[in-house]
């Protein structure tokens, strides 16, 4: 493995009575494409939105290139922080762009106000993601005109205008009707060959197979195995993983 | 024909005053219930439970009863102002806690999506509220506004009971000097003409915000 990027250790994660993370460790390397998979609840959406702090853990540490977001259950300062998560960029299931924008001022919008830049700077940055994306036609479009598969793949663009180190993907596809998910997978796989470290919660066994370096899988909060997809797919070791891919490969 | 003329030149006297307050309450109004609204969402505790209370004085009083309390009872308190700053002190601060409920629904009915996006490409609290929340709400709430800016052209009636000479009162003055009802009708035609204006402002707006849907 390359040097580590994201490092989490003993991760805890709680609402209430109800324990979502129960200590997790992990190390993702450098330009790894990590895939997480698992039942519904088994918290693998939580430990993607601790990363970036969208969730508050309960204790352990998490550190981003070598940063300390949490140690040992303690955050960094809200300067610090901002700062650590800014590395990463970040893809939701509801693509939640800003529908009072147009898609390229959703692209604009976080460099110009967040990193000060100036929109001569940022504008031929922003239309070349368009056209990686391929929705160079669609930069006077409102979110709500296009498709969710053209949503999500703006989204994706939104993310990466901040040039992020690291992209978090949570269930991309799992709110596209099923021919909308090859288009969204289409352009992760073209990042995924750009060398970013992506980690992606996914259902796609699909895509965790064919793009995944490492695939986790957790169920009931704890990270029950963890290898290469052939190892994780055709070898199955822990019971639950076998029982999950019957499950899902029937 | 000439009695109408004659008429109006007060009549049109007081409908200046009657649109001065309207738009001054206005422009003052909006932005404090803003900041209401922002203060009563935020994570103070104490600012909420205040605004709460604000709010609950505000619109739980009679404004007629609140612009007789600034008229008449602040200067036993020693506080002397003149009678238009009185009348505009009045329903500004009415206002504000109207529009501030308007806006604090609207901003809580933004799905936390929006702030969950905002977070993760490294905004900060107030630069979500600004670029990302406010903007998104101004267009639901705009025909809950438009109902209270239609609301507040009449209100503003009210000062007559301040001997002020807005148009209701230049109107019935007139009548019952000459026990004609004609500056009725008159004064009726003007506070129609006016709200019309708001209504089709208020058209234009939710017009111009159509242009994209959520």
């Amino acid at each position: 493995m390359n040097e580590a990027i994201i490092k989490m250790e003993n991760v805890k994660k709680s609402y209430g009575e109800l324990e979502v993370l129960k200590g997790i460790t992990l190390e993702l390397g450098r330009g790894e494409v990590v895939a997480i998979i698992g039942p519904s609840g088994s918290g693998k959406s939580t430990l993607l939105r601790c990363l970036n702090r969208l969730e508050v853990v309960n204790g352990g540490s998490i550190s981003i290139e070598n940063n300390y977001l949490v140690k040992d259950g303690e955050y960094a300062s809200a300067v610090e922080s901002r700062k650590i998560c800014g590395k990463m960029g970040m893809v939701f299931q509801q693509f939640n762009l800003f529908p009072h924008m147009t898609v390229l001022e959703n692209l604009l919008e976080a460099p110009l106000v967040v990193k000060k830049q100036s929109r001569e700077e940022i504008m031929p940055i922003a239309l070349e993601l368009l056209a990686k994306v391929g929705l160079d036609d669609k930069a006077n479009a409102y979110p709500n005109q296009l498709s969710g598969g053209q949503q999500q793949r703006v989204a994706i663009a939104r993310a990466l205008a901040m040039s992020p180190d690291i992209m978090l993907f949570d269930e991309p596809t799992s709110s596209l009707d099923p021919e909308l998910t090859g288009e969204v997978l289409k352009t992760m796989r073209n990042l995924a060959d750009g060398n970013m470290t992506m980690v992606v919660v996914t259902h796609e066994m699909g895509f965790a197979r064919e793009v995944a370096k490492k695939v986790i899988f957790m169920s009931d909060g704890i990270v029950q195995e963890q290898g290469t997809p052939d190892a994780i797919f055709d070898n199955p070791k822990n019971e639950r993983l076998q029982i999950f891919l019957q499950s899902i490969l029937r | 024909m000439d009695e109408i003329l004659r008429m109006m030149v007060p009549l049109l006297e007081g409908c200046r005053i009657t649109v001065a307050l309207f738009a001054v309450t206005l422009c003052l109004s909006i932005p404090f219930g803003l900041l209401l609204a922002l203060a009563r969402i935020s994570d103070i505790k104490p600012l909420n439970m205040a605004v709460e209370f604000y709010n609950w004085i505000m619109r739980g009083t009679p404004l007629m009863l609140q612009l007789l309390f600034v008229y008449f009872a602040l200067p036993a308190f020693g506080i002397r102002l003149p009678d238009v700053t009185s009348a505009l002190l009045a329903f500004v601060l009415n206002y504000a806690a109207y529009f501030a409920e308007i806006f604090r629904a609207g901003i809580q009915s933004i799905p936390k999506g929006q702030y969950e996006a905002a977070k993760t490409l490294g905004f900060t609290y107030v630069q979500t509220m600004r670029r990302i929340i406010v903007p998104q709400m101004i267009k639901r709430v705009l025909p809950p506004i438009g109902n209270e800016t239609i609301t507040l052209v009449k209100d503003t009636s009210l000062v007559y009971v301040l001997a002020m000479n807005d148009l209701l009162r230049a109107a019935r003055t007139i009548v019952q000097r000459e026990f004609d009802m004609t500056p009725f009708f008159i004064a009726a035609c003007f506070y129609l003409v006016m709200t019309f204006g708001v209504t089709r402002v208020f058209n234009w707006l939710e017009k111009h915000y159509a242009r994209y849907e959520e």
